[in-house]
C-alpha cells in the first residue's frame, strides 16, 4: 500500500517536473463571458515567469481578457471547450509603445512561449471595432476614420508577437479579430501547427502575418480570412523573412491565398511551400510581390490546388517605397499546380466580400510582372493546369496584340500590387513583361468558352523556355496562342 | 368573469382541395387560365397551406427564423393581409425571428409556441422613436388582439439602448439625457394604445429597453401566466396599466428593474378601474407593486389578491397620487413580501396638480406578512436601485398625505412584519418631540418613494395626515433594539388600535407616539 | 501664510474650478451602469481625456459602475451623483498603487482634483478579502493581507484636493489615506466601514492645511490617524458611531 502511494507520488512529481500547470481560475479568474479578467490573466502569466515557467490551463468556459503580456516559458493552454474572448470595450486594449499597434496577446522579446490547445481565442472584433468607430465620431478616440473605418493598428489583433524567440501556437482555433489576426514579428523560430482560422469579422482581417522571422514552420492549419490569408510581410529594411516551411494547409481569402507582401522592404528568402489548398478566394491564390525594395529569392511552391479562385499566381516587382532599394525577385519554382478560374465572383456570399474594382476587363490571366529595369529573373513553371472561363469579349474590354496595345499597358511602378492592377490584359492563361530566364514545362492551359486573346503573351522578356505546353480552347483551331514582342531566346520544344 | 372574449372569427370554408400536389407549379404556366379562375385556386392553396381554418404559419409571409433576417416588412404584411382577411392567428414557431417595430391589427393574434422568440432589432431606427409610442409590438385603437403561446419576446434592450446612447453621443439624435440615460426613444417590448378585448398570456417577455409592457386606455384586457425578466436597462418597469378598464392579471411572474407590477393614469380624465391582480409574483429594484408614479386621473376598484413580493428594493406596495389623481376602493388581500426594504408606502403628494386635488380613501390591506432586511435587499441583481436619501435606519412603513390632505379610511389587518431594528441615533436621529417631528418636511411636490424623508421617528408605521385609521392584529417585530417607538401618529384624526403586539428586544418602552391627533383609541 | 488667507485662496480656487468645471457624462465614455461591466479602463479613458482637454467634471449619474483602481489627474473632479456607486471588483489584481497604498482612487503628484456628489463609493470587502485571502493561501500572492488590501481613497503628494459630501462604504483596507497633500478638504462624508478588521477611517501623513467638517465615522479601526508631522489640521463636527467628537492629537 505505501508502496503504491510512495509511486504514485513520485509520479506526479515526475508529471510536475515536466510541465508545470496552472490553472487560471486558481488566480480568481472568471469564465462567466462577463467579467474582464485581465489582470488576473496578467498576473498569473507573471507568476508563472517568475516561478520558472510552464502551462497556464484555461479549461472550458468564456474567459474575457483585454491586453496581456505573454512572458517567457509561459504558455497558454487552451482546453477543449476553452474559449479567451476579448473584450468589446476597445480601451481594454493597449497599443503597445514599440510595436505601434493593438493587441489582446502581445509577448515583446521572449523566449519560450505558446499558445496551445483545442479552445479557442475569438477577438469579437466586429464589435470592438464598430465600438471603436462609435469613440472617434463621439471625438473620445482621434483617428482619420480613413475609408470609414479605424486605422488597422487602431484595432486590436488577437495576437502580436514581437522579436521572440521559440514560438509555439499548436491546435488552436482564432477568430474574428478587429484588425490582422496574428503577427509575428522578427521572431525566431516560429512553430504553428494544426491551427484553425476564422477571420472575418471586419476589415484587414488577415489569416496569419508573419513579419521578418527567421525559421519559420507553419502547418496542417486551415485558414478563412476575409483579408490575405497565409502573408508573409517584411516591415523592416534591415530584416527579411527567411527559412520558412508551409506544409498542409487549407485557405480561403477574400484577398490572395499565399501572399509575399504588401510591405516588402527587407523581403523573403528561403522558402519551400508544399500541399497547399486555396479555395473560393478573391484574388490570387499566390502573390509574390517586391514593391518596396526587398528581395524576394530561392521560393519553391510544390503542390498546389486553387479552386475557384480568381487568380492564381501574380509575380510582382514595383517600386513603391524602396527608398533607393533595389528590389529583386529570383529564381521562383513553382510545381504541380491545378487550378480553376471561375466566371463568377469567387468569394461570393462570404461576410466582407472583396472589393469589385479595375474594371471594366475580361478575366485577367496569371501574370509575371517586373519593371523595365528590375526584372523578375528565373522562374520556372512545371506541371501546371489551369482551368480558365476564357469568354473574353473584346467588345467589353479589349487590349490587342499591336505594338500600341502592349505598350499602353501601364507600368505603375508604385501602385499597390494586386493582379487586376492593369485592368485589361491581352492574354487569358499568362502575361509575361519585364522578365529573364522564364521556363514552362509540361504546361496546360484551359479557357473553357472562346477567348478573344492568346494564353500568353510575353513583352520584354529575355529567355523563355516552353516545354510540352499544351492550349485548350474552344473554336481556335489555328489560333496563335503565345504571342511576344521585344523579347529574345524564346525557345518552344 | 370581466368580460368574455369574442373574436370575430370569419370562418374561411375549408373545401378540400381536389388536385394533385404539383399544381402550383402548373399554375405558373397557364398563362391562359382566366383571373378568376386563378383566384380560387390561390385560395384552395392558401386553405392548404394553413393549419386551420385562422391559423397562418409565419413561413407563408416569407417570414425567416434563422434570427439574422430582419422580418418586420414581412410580419407586418402578414398582420395586414390576416386583418384584412377578418382575422386569424400568425404563429411562430421555434426560431429567432428578428424584427423591428410592428403593428398588431383588430382580430389578428400572434402565437409565439414554445422555442419561438420575436428578437427585437438593436438598430434603434427600426423602432418608431419618433412618436410617444416608441415600441417592438404596438397596437392602436385594435379590437381581440391578443399575444399568446410559450413563446419569448426579447427586446434586446441594452443594445437597443446603449445603440441610442450611441447616436445621442454623436449628436445625430437630440436628447439631454438627463440621469445619464435616454430620456425617450427606447422602445418597449408591447405598447397597446386604446385597444379593446385584449389576451396576453403565457408568453415570456425579456430584456426590454425601457418600461416592458405598457396597457394604456385598454378595455377587457386579461394578462394570465406571463414571465417577465427584465433587467436589461433602467426604467424596465415589469408591467404599466395606464388609465385602463376592466383588468386582469393572474398567475404571472415578473423580475423587473423598475416597479414590477405598475399603475399609472397619465390622463386626468381617465381613470385604472375594475382591476384584479391574483397569484403573482413581483420581484423589483424598485417597488412590487405600484400604484403611481404619473397619477392624473387616479385609480378606482382594485383588488390585489394572493401575491408575492421577494428581493425588492423599496416598497412591497406604494400607492401614491402626487398628481392629483383620485384613489378610491382598494383591497390588497394576501400579500407576503420576503427580503423588500419596505412594506407599505401610502403617499398623496402635489407635484404635477394642475388645479386637481388628490386623495386617497377606503384603502384596506389584510392578510400580509412581509420580512424588511438589514442588507440590500436586491444585491447582486443587474441595476440595483439605488442607494439614497441617506443618512437613514430603516424606514417604517408610512401613510403619509398632505396637511389638509387626509389619507382616509385605512384599514390595517392581520398583519406581521419584521425589521431589522437596531437603529443608531449617531447614524442619523429623528426624535418625537414636537420641534423633531415638525422638522419632517412635507415634501409635497417631491417624487414618492418610502425614503423620502430621510430619518423618519418610527420603526414601524408613520401615520401623518390621516383620517380614520385601523389597526387590527398587528404584529410588529423589531429583531434588533430600536431608539424609536413603533409607531408615531402625527396629525391623524380618530385612530384604532386593537389586539396590536410589539417585539423588540428588551421592550417595555412606550410603542406608539401621538402628536397632534386625536381620538386614537386602543382596545 | 496665514491660515485665513490660505483658506480664501483655497476657496476662491475651488470656486473658479466649480465655474469653469466642463461636465461629462460617463456614457460619453462608455462608461455601463449596470454594476457587471468591468469599467476601470473606460473610466480611466474618460479621466486621461478630461485632464488632457483643461479638466472638468467626470460625473456619474444613478447607477452601479464596477471598477478597479482609477487614476485621478490634476483638474478632473469625479461627481457622484445621489444613486451612483463606485463599485470596488472583487478582482483583486485590479488594484494597484500610486505612492501610496493600492487603493480603488489614486492620485500622485496631481492638482486641483475631488470626489464629490451624494453617491457612494463601495469597497465590497467581504469578496475582495476572500479573493486576498485565497490567493494568499494559493501561494499566488506575495503580500500580507494589510499590503494588499485597497483603501477606497489613496492621494500622495496632492494639491488641492475636495473630497465632498458622499458615502464611503467597506474599505477592505483604510478608508482614505492621504500623504504629503496640501489644501485637503473632507466635508460631509459619512465613512462606515466595519466588515474588515482594523479599517481606519482617515489616515493622514506629511499633509498640510486639512480642514476635516462634518464627517461621520463608523469604522472598525481608529476613525483618524495621523501617521507622520501634519500641519494644520482643523475639525469641525466630526463624530464616529457613538457620537463621540474627533479628537485630533498633537
Amino acid at each position: 500500500m505505501s508502496k503504491i502511494i510512495l509511486f504514485s507520488f513520485l509520479f506526479l512529481f515526475a508529471l510536475k517536473l515536466l510541465a508545470k500547470d496552472y490553472r487560471i481560475a486558481d488566480f480568481g479568474a472568471k469564465a462567466d463571458g462577463v467579467t474582464v479578467n485581465t489582470s488576473t490573466i496578467q498576473k498569473a502569466i507573471d507568476y508563472i515567469n517568475e516561478n520558472g515557467g510552464g502551462r497556464l490551463i484555461f479549461d472550458a468556459g468564456n474567459w474575457v481578457t483585454g491586453s496581456i503580456y505573454l512572458k517567457s516559458n509561459v504558455t497558454l493552454h487552451l482546453e477543449y471547450g476553452a474559449t479567451i474572448l476579448g473584450s468589446t470595450n476597445p480601451f481594454d486594449y493597449v497599443k503597445d509603445k514599440k510595436i505601434g499597434w493593438m493587441s489582446m496577446i502581445f509577448a515583446v522579446n521572449q523566449e519560450n512561449i505558446g499558445i496551445t490547445g483545442k479552445g479557442t481565442i475569438n477577438g469579437r472584433g466586429f464589435t470592438t471595432a464598430n465600438n471603436m468607430v462609435n469613440y472617434i465620431e463621439r471625438g473620445i478616440y482621434i483617428d482619420p476614420l480613413k475609408l470609414d473605418r479605424p486605422n488597422e493598428t487602431n484595432r486590436p489583433q488577437n495576437i502580436y508577437f514581437r522579436e521572440c524567440k521559440n514560438v509555439k501556437i499548436n491546435d488552436i482555433t482564432l477568430r474574428d479579430p478587429a484588425s490582422w489576426n496574428q503577427t509575428y514579428d522578427q521572431c525566431i523560430n516560429l512553430y504553428v501547427d494544426g491551427i484553425t482560422v476564422d477571420s472575418k469579422s471586419y476589415w484587414n482581417n488577415d489569416g496569419i502575418d508573419v513579419v521578418d522571422c527567421d525559421g519559420v514552420v507553419i502547418k496542417n492549419s486551415y485558414f478563412d480570412a476575409a483579408d490575405d490569408v497565409i502573408c508573409f510581410k517584411s516591415h523592416s529594411a534591415e530584416h527579411i523573412c527567411q527559412n520558412v516551411v508551409v506544409d498542409n494547409c487549407v485557405g480561403r481569402s477574400s484577398a490572395n491565398g499565399l501572399k509575399f507582401g504588401t510591405v516588402s522592404r527587407g523581403g523573403f528568402r528561403n522558402f519551400k511551400v508544399t500541399n497547399l489548398t486555396i479555395f473560393d478566394t478573391f484574388r490570387s491564390a499566390i502573390t509574390f510581390a517586391a514593391v518596396d525594395g526587398g528581395e524576394i529569392s530561392n521560393i519553391v511552391v510544390d503542390g498546389v490546388r486553387s479552386i475557384n479562385t480568381g487568380n492564381v499566381i501574380y509575380l510582382r516587382i514595383g517600386d513603391r517605397w524602396s527608398k533607393g532599394k533595389k528590389p529583386f525577385m529570383k529564381d521562383i519554382t513553382i510545381s504541380n499546380v491545378y487550378a480553376e478560374v471561375p466566371f463568377g465572383k469567387p468569394d461570393a456570399g462570404y461576410n466582407y466580400e472583396g472589393p469589385v474594382e479595375d474594371l471594366p476587363r475580361n478575366i485577367s490571366p496569371a501574370s509575371i510582372v517586373g519593371l523595365p529595369d528590375y526584372k523578375i529573373q528565373n522562374v520556372r513553371l512545371k506541371n501546371i493546369e489551369i482551368v480558365y472561363p476564357g469568354a473574353g469579349n473584346p467588345l467589353y474590354a479589349k487590349r490587342g496584340l499591336t505594338s500600341a496595345d502592349l505598350d499602353s499597358i501601364p507600368e505603375m511602378r508604385t501602385a499597390y500590387p494586386e493582379f487586376s492592377q492593369f485592368k485589361e490584359l491581352p492574354a487569358w492563361g499568362f502575361y509575361i513583361r519585364h522578365a529573364q530566364g522564364i521556363t514552362f514545362e509540361n504546361v496546360k492551359l484551359i479557357a473553357q468558352k472562346k477567348d478573344y486573346r492568346p494564353a500568353i503573351v510575353m513583352d520584354d522578356v529575355q529567355g523563355a523556355t516552353f516545354k510540352g505546353m499544351q492550349y485548350n480552347e474552344p473554336e481556335s483551331n489555328g489560333k496563335k496562342q503565345l504571342f511576344y514582342q521585344k523579347s529574345e531566346n524564346v525557345i518552344t520544344e | 368573469m370581466l368580460f368574455e372574449f369574442n373574436y370575430n372569427r370569419k370562418q374561411i370554408p375549408q373545401t378540400p382541395f381536389p388536385f394533385g400536389e404539383g399544381l402550383g407549379m402548373g399554375l405558373q404556366n397557364e398563362i391562359s387560365m382566366n383571373k378568376l379562375k386563378i383566384s380560387i385556386l390561390s385560395l384552395a392553396l392558401l386553405c392548404v397551406l394553413r393549419v386551420s381554418a385562422d391559423d397562418y404559419k409565419a413561413s407563408l409571409f416569407g417570414i425567416k427564423s434563422n434570427g439574422t433576417t430582419m422580418n418586420t416588412t414581412a410580419i407586418q404584411k402578414a398582420i395586414d393581409y390576416i386583418h384584412e382577411k377578418g382575422g386569424g392567428t400568425l404563429v411562430f414557431y421555434v426560431g429567432r425571428y428578428l424584427t423591428g417595430h410592428i403593428e398588431l391589427k383588430s382580430n389578428v393574434k400572434i402565437k409565439l409556441e414554445e422555442g419561438a422568440i420575436l428578437v427585437g432589432s438593436t438598430n434603434i431606427y427600426d423602432y418608431n422613436i419618433n412618436g410617444p409610442y416608441s415600441s417592438l409590438v404596438f397596437a392602436y385603437q385594435a379590437e381581440n388582439i391578443a399575444i399568446t403561446g410559450k413563446g419569448v419576446i426579447d427586446g434586446q434592450g441594452r443594445d437597443v439602448a446603449y445603440n441610442l446612447v450611441d447616436q445621442i453621443h454623436k449628436g445625430i439624435i437630440l436628447d439631454e439625457m438627463k440621469n445619464d440615460r435616454p430620456g425617450s426613444r427606447r422602445p418597449r417590448a408591447i405598447y397597446l394604445r386604446e385597444c379593446k378585448n385584449v389576451e396576453i398570456s403565457g408568453i415570456n417577455i425579456r430584456n426590454s429597453a425601457d418600461w416592458v409592457q405598457v396597457y394604456d386606455q385598454c378595455q377587457n384586457l386579461k394578462i394570465d401566466g406571463i414571465t417577465v425578466d427584465s433587467k436589461a436597462f433602467w426604467n424596465n418597469d415589469g408591467l404599466d396599466i395606464v388609465d385602463c378598464k376592466d383588468v386582469k392579471v393572474l398567475n404571472s411572474f415578473i423580475d423587473a428593474t423598475d416597479d414590477a407590477i405598475c399603475f399609472k393614469s397619465h390622463d386626468a380624465t381617465k381613470l385604472c378601474e375594475n382591476v384584479e391582480v391574483r397569484n403573482c409574483v413581483a420581484r423589483s429594484s424598485a417597488n412590487g407593486i405600484k400604484f403611481g408614479t404619473v397619477t392624473s386621473g387616479g385609480y378606482k376598484n382594485f383588488k390585489i389578491v394572493n401575491n408575492k413580493v421577494y428581493d425588492t428594493f423599496r416598497s412591497a406596495i406604494t400607492i401614491a397620487t402626487p398628481d392629483g389623481g383620485v384613489i378610491d376602493n382598494i383591497l390588497v388581500d394576501s400579500l407576503n413580501a420576503y427580503n423588500t426594504g419596505n412594506p407599505i408606502y401610502l403617499r398623496i403628494g402635489a407635484r404635477w396638480n394642475k388645479g386637481r386635488t388628490g386623495s386617497m380613501s377606503n384603502i384596506t390591506i389584510q392578510n400580509m406578512y412581509c420580512e424588511v432586511p438589514a442588507g440590500k435587499p436586491d444585491v447582486g441583481y443587474e441595476y440595483e436601485g439605488p442607494i439614497e436619501d441617506l443618512p437613514r435606519n430603516i424606514s417604517p412603513s408610512s401613510i403619509v398625505g398632505l396637511k389638509g390632505q387626509d389619507i382616509t379610511n385605512v384599514t390595517l389587518k392581520n398583519i406581521h412584519i419584521v425589521y431589522p431594528g437596531n437603529s443608531n441615533p449617531d447614524y442619523a436621529y429623528r426624535g418625537t418631540k414636537p420641534a423633531d417631528l415638525d422638522s419632517i418636511p412635507e415634501m409635497a411636490a417631491s417624487y414618492p418613494e418610502f425614503s423620502q424623508f430621510k430619518e423618519l421617528p418610527a420603526w414601524g408605521f408613520y401615520v401623518r395626515h390621516a383620517k380614520n385609521v385601523k389597526f387590527e392584529n398587528i404584529t410588529l417585530t423589531a429583531k434588533g433594539k430600536e431608539y424609536r417607538p413603533a409607531i408615531v401618529l402625527d396629525d391623524v384624526k380618530s385612530a384604532t388600535f386593537t389586539k396590536m403586539k410589539y417585539e423588540e428586544p428588551g421592550g417595555g418602552k412606550k410603542q406608539v407616539v401621538q402628536y397632534k391627533s386625536s381620538n386614537v383609541t386602543t382596545k | 501664510m496665514s491660515k485665513i488667507k490660505l483658506t480664501a485662496l483655497f476657496l476662491a480656487l475651488v470656486l473658479t474650478l466649480n465655474l469653469s468645471a466642463k461636465e461629462y457624462k460617463a456614457s460619453l465614455f462608455g462608461v455601463k451602469s449596470e454594476g457587471i461591466t468591468l469599467n476601470t479602463k473606460s473610466i480611466q479613458k474618460a479621466i486621461d481625456y478630461i485632464s488632457e482637454n483643461g479638466g472638468g467634471k467626470l460625473v456619474f449619474y444613478v447607477g452601479r459602475y464596477l471598477t478597479g483602481t482609477i487614476q485621478l489627474k490634476s483638474n478632473v473632479i469625479i461627481e457622484l451623483k445621489e444613486g451612483a456607486i463606485l463599485v470596488a471588483t472583487s478582482s483583486i489584481y485590479d488594484y494597484y498603487s500610486a505612492g501610496g497604498p493600492k487603493a480603488l482612487i489614486v492620485a500622485d503628484g496631481q492638482e486641483n482634483i475631488g470626489v464629490t456628489g451624494k453617491g457612494v463609493i463601495e469597497g465590497n470587502s467581504t469578496s475582495v478579502l476572500g479573493q486576498i485571502n485565497a490567493q494568499i493561501q494559493k501561494g499566488y500572492l506575495k503580500e500580507t493581507v494589510a499590503k494588499a488590501s485597497p483603501a477606497l481613497i489613496a492621494l500622495n503628494n496632492c494639491t488641492n484636493v475636495t473630497i465632498n459630501e458622499f458615502n464611503l462604504f467597506d474599505a477592505t483596507g483604510n478608508v482614505q489615506y492621504y500623504s504629503g497633500c496640501k489644501n485637503l478638504l473632507i466635508n460631509g462624508v459619512t465613512v462606515k466601514s466595519i466588515d474588515s478588521k482594523d479599517s481606519k477611517g482617515l489616515v493622514l501623513s506629511g499633509c498640510d492645511g486639512v480642514k476635516l467638517s462634518n464627517i461621520y465615522f463608523e469604522t472598525s479601526g481608529k476613525e483618524l490617524e495621523t501617521a507622520g508631522s501634519s500641519k494644520n489640521v482643523s475639525a469641525l463636527n466630526c463624530k464616529n458611531v457613538k457620537g463621540e467628537k474627533l479628537q485630533l492629537k498633537n
